[in-house]
């Protein structure tokens, strides 16, 4: 374990993170034990996050930390090819709704925490998603929206899974600017978050990786 | 032409609001309408915030609301084509339609409302493929706008245009997009208004209040002449103030110095003091 790759991340210094990630790759150090303090270094950013002390701007050059060091390692797994998913998520923005700030920031926040994602962008039909439900069997649905009216969507697009029997099989988050329990209650889903730590945490819970 | 306050307030998807409207807090309305008005809104913008089905309901119920107790037109702030038939079939004075866009349900749903009730409309620089990444994108939007509100008989003086300020949070050169777009929004449709909402561009950052009114201070110099915000915010309007002066878009400073001789500038005026105990 290198502490001081692990500092270098939480602590915003990205060319720095990225070098010593060479250094050690270089001396011989097994990529997977950089990637596991890739790992930490993230975990400490979103602690930060979550208490206020780092905002949406260090999520993202921590993610995009990771990408890189990611980028270096990774042809040195002796397995080849990428570390295992923690699972599988299918995201969109509703039908009807074209917000996608807090979706993109999701899907980059999933995947850099292992998730495998598939985004189907915004004004999502329910019939794309139970689509993507049947052919891609996620073990969870992350449904966006931001208006008022996204609500309406998310509520038909959970019952159209069911219809389609494909309801048990999925987790079901929601997220967006205005969501809360008693939305979470009327579109029938399973969980609902307010940025994308709660959306990594909720997905993480949900497949046993906490 | 002075500086157009959208009054921001009355939105259905703050907590607070929301519950006065589903609860039908008469009260907590007419003051929130009350004082955007005295700290000098120029529209008060109504959006109920909540469910389809019962949206128009609410927002009509916000239209009598407000009107019954401040003179300002309002702003009719909703996608809902229906709650928008309610609302103007509701108000008191011709509104503001909030918004169009090049999205086709507010294209057919939204315009020709706006239309016929002689309104002038808020239009979004978006359409079914989204916000465009790029200014060329976006004026690309913006003229299929104009020609489409041109064609529906509504002057360009009437129409409200929105660049859209993307988070700063996520890319760097959201705000320098927006303002860009401004700019050629004011060399080409020079009768056009421009508008804009504040909070957008600070999404994800701490503080966000400063970063909202310094946006604010670069779009008004870019073309800016009105604004969706809070006319409560006191640094805000004492920031708009203070631009409006530099600019030289007030006379003999008189704005400026009348709002400091009100107090509404400068200093916050000491309490009276405590009797000690």
């Amino acid at each position: 374990m290198s502490q001081a790759l692990i500092d270098a991340i939480a602590e915003m210094e990205d060319e720095k993170a990225v070098r010593l990630a060479g250094e050690l790759l270089g001396g011989g150090e097994s990529p997977l034990a950089i990637l596991d303090d890739c790992k930490a270094g993230m975990a400490v950013v979103g602690d930060r996050f979550e208490r206020g002390e780092y905002f949406v701007p260090e999520l993202i050059l921590a993610g995009e930390m990771l990408k890189q060091i990611s980028d270096i390692v990774k042809p040195h797994l002796t397995q080849g090819g990428d570390a295992p998913k923690l699972g599988k998520v299918v995201l969109g923005t509703v039908a009807g709704d074209i917000h996608d700030i807090g979706k993109d920031i999701v899907n980059f926040m999933l995947d850099v925490n292992g998730f495998e994602v598939h985004d189907l962008g915004v004004d999502v039909s329910i019939d794309r998603f139970v689509e993507a439900v049947r052919t891609e069997r996620p073990d969870v649905v992350a449904l966006s929206g931001f208006l008022t009216l996204s609500y309406d969507a998310m509520r038909d697009t959970v019952a159209a899974l069911d219809q389609a029997g494909v309801r048990s099989g999925v987790k079901i988050m929601i997220g967006g600017g205005t969501v809360d329990d008693g939305v979470r209650t009327f579109a029938g889903a399973d969980a609902y978050g307010l940025n994308a730590m709660d959306a990594v945490n909720l997905a993480k819970g949900w497949v046993g990786a906490n | 032409m002075t500086f157009q306050i959208i009054a921001e307030k009355i939105n259905g998807t703050r907590k607070s609001v929301q519950a006065a409207v589903v609860g039908r807090d008469q009260a907590f309305i007419e003051d929130l309408a009350r004082r955007q008005a005295e700290a000098g809104a120029t529209w008060i913008d109504v959006n109920a915030g909540t469910s389809p089905e019962r949206e128009p309901d609410d927002l009509v119920w916000l239209v009598q609301t407000v009107q019954a107790v401040v003179d300002q037109p309002l702003s009719i702030d909703t996608a809902n084509p229906k709650a928008l038939r309610a609302a103007l079939a509701a108000v008191a004075k011709t509104p503001l339609v909030n918004s169009i866009s090049g999205e086709r349900s507010r294209i057919e749903g939204v315009l020709p409302q706006a239309a016929e009730a002689g309104s002038p409309v808020v239009a979004l620089a978006l359409d079914d493929a989204g916000i465009p990444a790029t200014t060329e994108a976006r004026m690309e939007v913006i003229r299929r706008l104009v020609d489409l509100t041109r064609a529906s008989g509504i002057p360009d003086g009437r129409v409200y245009v929105d660049p859209l300020v993307m988070t700063i949070s996520t890319n760097v050169q959201s705000a320098n997009t927006a303002l860009a777009t401004m700019r050629a929004v004011r060399d080409e449709f020079p009768e056009c208004h421009m508008t804009s909402g504040l909070s957008n561009v600070s999404f994800g950052l701490p503080a966000r209040a400063l970063v909202n009114r310094t946006y604010l201070t670069l779009a008004v110099e870019a073309g800016l002449d009105s604004a969706i915000l809070d006319p409560l915010d006191r640094e805000l309007r004492a920031s708009l103030l203070a631009t409006e002066l530099l600019l030289g878009r007030d006379r003999h400073c008189l704005a400026y110095t009348r709002a400091f001789r009100a107090g509404l500038i400068g200093p916050v005026p000491a309490a009276p003091a405590k009797t000690p105990v």
